[in-house]
């Protein structure tokens, strides 16, 4: 092609000045802020790594890196088995198909922060729909306080996690299937695999693209959990389900400016390792 | 079709009414009267009360925070859509050092997310005016979503052959009319794909919102909702759920007209991964 270096190779220039304004400035700016004391308002002033040894030292922040991995791993753990399971419920045709997968995956066009109101409207203790529901039943007490206890808050968490996008896990898993040829089984039914059989030496190795997109979005994406939590619990009880991404909100907006920078970087290294990995581990199987 | 077995389709249709629930008991919730006491009657019947809507709809203010959420998310998908089509083009066409440094970047940092890097985008944002504005916001959501949209667009360039490009420019098109008159209009399905892929997420943004829209002008959806969710602190119930299903309603709407791009979109988008 002619005239090579004209102005039309650099047409990824305004894409990458507005990602680089947006995106990458301040992710850069935070490294330097988060060696800082700064208030949001006044001059700041350089602390060195002080801010990464308060972090240690407060216990709420360690337990909100608890909540968030538990969660996380709780959400991705579930969400995968859920998704896969009902992506092998619906792999076949039948009529109503579409209109079963619209209905999974409804859920999860709606904002997480308004489903985490709708939930709290039935699930709250004492008030809420279902409370209502087992009490007119007769049975009040098998509706317990369940936001009371951090194990049973940090569950329900999960749960209504999980079952908001399910949906989104199934639907890139369905497309996996899609993409395995039926050959394949009716080569291994000849060859007298039983349906358990074709699932693990067919079906888990040829949808291994599939398990991991959807294992990266959703570490990454259970992990900044931030709208359900807020809109759920608030973080209660206490701060005992706070995670970390609202801490770094809560101490943003409690002038404590450098120290949530700081909060952000080891949040960022804490995304990052299980992301590395299972990246890692899946190019070992596929090599196999 | 097929047939499939009665145990199958009763798991389905249970998984589905599963999905529903919520907003079935929301509905209801929705159309009590404030005085309603669930020991009394049918909990499943409501006393469609639609008063309830009017009130929501005016003290919520959820009217100005569906244009505000609206203006953003056009403004962010044009953003998204426009340079994300651009760059893609570029780094598929042409691979110099530019091009391939702007793709290895984007790809490292599609695994960072948003909240990260907020802080200090927030002091930025102070710096340049861009707080409590609806274009700031828009900015923040389309760089958030860019690098997947360069990702996926230049998939898809790359797939198509060159002849049409070159064709058109030999007859005398600058690289920029066959970039917009050839490449573009081939890209429509991938386009409709990356427009829903990211517009739920930009019109529900409130991680971000909490941040950037402080101003009750400016509020977003979610953000609306959740000052008048506060406000009330749980007392009427009602209200909260009429407001809630204003505020799904065109969301739901929207998914039901554009669930097929989004199902090939998650797809397409899925498998280029």
């Amino acid at each position: 092609m002619k005239n090579k270096i004209g102005l039309h190779t650099f047409m990824a220039v305004p894409a990458f000045a507005l990602y680089a304004v947006f995106f990458i400035y301040p992710l850069v700016r935070g490294i330097g802020m988060s060696l800082t004391d700064w208030d949001g308002i006044g001059t700041a002033k350089f602390v060195g790594l002080k801010n990464f040894m308060d972090f240690f030292q407060d216990p709420r922040a360690l337990s909100d890196i608890r909540t968030t991995v538990l969660f996380a791993i709780g959400s991705t753990l579930l969400l995968n088995m859920v998704g896969l399971a009902y992506a092998c419920l619906m792999n076949k045709p039948f009529r109503g198909r579409s209109l079963a997968i619209v209905c999974v995956y409804m859920p999860a066009i709606i904002s997480p922060l308004i489903m985490g109101y709708i939930w709290y409207l039935i699930l709250q203790p004492g008030r809420g729909f279902l409370f209502h529901l087992v009490d007119n039943m007769g049975h009040p007490e098998w509706f317990g306080n369940w936001m009371g206890t951090y194990g049973t808050t940090l569950i329900v968490l999960i749960l209504v996690n999980v079952w908001q996008y399910a949906g989104m896990t199934m639907v890139v898993y369905l497309a996996g299937l899609q993409g395995i040829s039926k050959e394949l089984y009716d080569a291994a039914e000849i060859d007298g695999a039983g349906g358990r059989q074709c699932f693990r030496y067919i079906t888990m190795p040829l949808l291994k693209p599939s398990i991991r997109i959807n294992i990266v979005t959703n570490i990454i994406g259970s992990l900044s959990v931030f709208d359900i939590v807020m809109s759920l619990t608030g973080g209660g009880p206490g701060y005992q389900t706070e995670t970390l991404s609202i801490y770094i909100m809560r101490m943003c907006y409690g002038s404590k400016t450098g120290y949530s920078t700081a909060v952000a970087m080891i949040m960022f290294i804490i995304v990052l390792i299980p992301v590395a990995v299972s990246l890692k581990l899946m190019k070992k199987g596929d090599a196999e | 079709m097929k047939k499939i077995s009665v145990i199958r389709r009763v798991l389905i249709f249970l998984i589905c009414v599963m999905c529903l629930f919520p907003f079935l008991i929301l509905l209801i919730l929705s159309l009590n009267t404030p005085q309603r006491n669930f020991y009394e009657g049918n909990m499943f019947i409501p006393d469609f009360y639609f008063l309830n809507y009017a009130e929501g709809w005016e003290k919520s203010h959820i009217g100005r925070a569906m244009i505000n959420s609206g203006i953003i998310t056009i403004l962010a998908v044009l953003l998204i859509v426009l340079l994300g089509a651009m760059a893609g083009y570029a780094v598929a066409r042409y691979a110099n050092k530019f091009n391939k440094m702007v793709f290895g970047i984007m790809l490292c940092c599609m695994m960072v997310p948003g909240i990260i890097n907020t802080v200090p985008l927030y002091t930025l944002m102070i710096r340049i005016n861009a707080v409590n504005t609806l274009w700031g916001m828009a900015c923040v959501c389309a760089a958030l979503a860019l690098p997947q949209s360069v990702f996926i667009f230049s998939g898809f360039i790359r797939a198509l052959p060159r002849d049409m490009e070159e064709a058109a420019v030999l007859d005398g098109c600058s690289y920029f009319q066959s970039f917009l008159k050839i490449v573009m209009p081939v890209l429509k399905p991938t386009i409709s794909a990356v427009v829903v892929l990211n517009g739920f997420g930009i019109w529900n943004n409130y991680a971000q919102a909490v941040f950037f829209l402080q101003d009750t002008e400016k509020h977003n959806v979610p953000q609306a909702l959740s000052v008048y969710f506060q406000q009330f602190a749980g007392a009427k119930w009602n209200l909260l759920a009429a407001t809630a299903v204003i505020a799904i309603v065109p969301v739901v709407a929207a998914f039901l007209i554009f669930q097929k791009h989004l199902m090939r979109g998650l797809t397409e988008g899925a498998l280029k991964g």
